[in-house]
């Protein structure tokens, strides 16, 4: 059975994986667009920070939600060797997060 | 931290079109130009050049994989095995550069494109293609459509092992450096792996999202990239990276590797040069 739905499978998560990926793009770069011509325009303030960090931060969660969404993914098909290593990437990257707050204290 | 005035950040916005066109075109993230750019001609600190230079690799990573999502040209099963090894080696170098000097950072970067140019060159000619279309691929190769052959390429991984040791010095070298990795993982997975070039770059690009992400947030959460030139930067490159890709399946895989090899060449004497002050 897996010979026959295995290129199917790989094909739908492609497709999600490619959507997700997309609207990350999407959303981080009219946020980034707006502060940049806001902070060209006005030379800065509250709304510009406000949109550039905002466009920074999606920019970062796209890959995260990029490994979510495959993990949620490989768990449906039972697939839990490779649900196992998606949930890894995210314990490691949830670990840069607590690494750098944890350098920020020190610091 | 640079001050930001609006000249740089048209300089910035400029150099990221040009680092992302000829990133697309080498399947790189474009972070191995942008970060000498920052550090030796701006006079960027080395954390805040890997800093934005990690931003622009996450976007072009998300803009060439959405495009390719659906072609099999990405090897996801593959990338996201090896992204356990990178992610660790990218959070291991991101707390390291925190304790670690510039000048030693620009030897290292010098060292590591030396090192990679090298193999690029000496691997000129390795294809490792299986043309028939039934042939298996096992659980990790993969197959795709090939333009340039107008056949149908088959691939095994060989070498496993090695392709998670790449990969974790990849991510580690990533974070230190700020770069995206690709220039460790790709030449490594095309010659000794047995993945074909084109979808090596693919899955490179692809798990590259993840190596930048490990290691640009511990630059942000440590207040050392600059927003708005981050932005600047982000911008230029996805729009580089978006003509780069029209014209990378076109370019011949022998011609992308020797202009890749001369580029490294070139940033690595001008970082040998200043680490060695």
């Amino acid at each position: 059975m897996s010979a026959v739905r295995g290129p199917e499978r790989a094909a739908a998560l492609e497709r999600i994986v490619g959507s997700v990926l997309r609207a990350g793009v999407f959303a981080s770069s009219v946020c980034l667009a707006g502060g940049l011509a806001m902070s060209l325009v006005t030379g800065g303030g509250a709304v510009t920070g406000f949109l550039l960090n905002a466009g920074i931060v999606v920019l970062l969660a796209t890959p995260v939600v990029r490994v979510i969404v495959s993990t949620v993914q490989y768990v449906s098909e039972r697939d839990w060797a490779f649900a196992t290593l998606t949930f890894i990437v995210l314990l490691e990257l949830a670990a840069s997060a607590i690494a750098a707050l944890v350098l920020n204290r020190r610091m | 931290m640079p001050v930001v005035t609006a000249t740089l950040t048209l300089i910035i916005f400029a150099a990221g079109t040009a680092a992302g066109s000829l990133g697309a075109l080498l399947g790189l993230g474009g972070g191995v130009f942008l970060v000498p750019f920052f550090n030796l001609v701006l006079g960027f600190p080395f954390s805040a050049a890997a800093a934005i230079s990690l931003t622009t690799v996450i976007a072009t990573s998300s803009t060439v994989s959405a495009g390719r999502a659906g072609k099999q040209l990405i090897n996801m099963k593959l990338g996201m095995l090896l992204e356990v090894a990178t992610a660790a080696g990218s959070l291991l170098g991101g707390v390291t550069a925190q304790f670690v000097a510039q000048s030693v950072l620009q030897k290292l970067f010098g060292f590591v494109a030396v090192i990679v140019a090298l193999i690029m060159l000496s691997r000129l000619r390795r294809r490792n293609v299986i043309l028939d279309p039934a042939a298996d691929a096992g659980v990790l190769g993969g197959r795709f459509h090939e333009d340039e052959s107008g056949g149908t390429v088959t691939y095994r991984v060989k070498r496993l092992p090695l392709a998670v040791v790449a990969s974790f010095v990849a991510g580690n070298v990533s974070s230190l450096l700020g770069i995206g990795g690709g220039i460790i993982k790709v030449p490594v997975l095309n010659a000794w792996c047995g993945i074909p070039l084109r979808a090596a770059a693919a899955t490179s690009a692809f798990m590259i999202g993840v190596t930048a992400t490990a290691g640009a947030t511990i630059y942000y959460g440590h207040g050392q990239l600059e927003p708005t030139l981050a932005a600047a930067a982000v911008l230029g490159v996805q729009l580089g990276s978006w003509g780069g890709m029209r014209f990378g399946a076109a370019a011949s895989a022998k011609w992308l590797k020797i202009l890749m090899a001369a580029a490294l060449f070139i940033v690595a004497a001008m970082m040998f040069m200043r680490g060695g002050r």
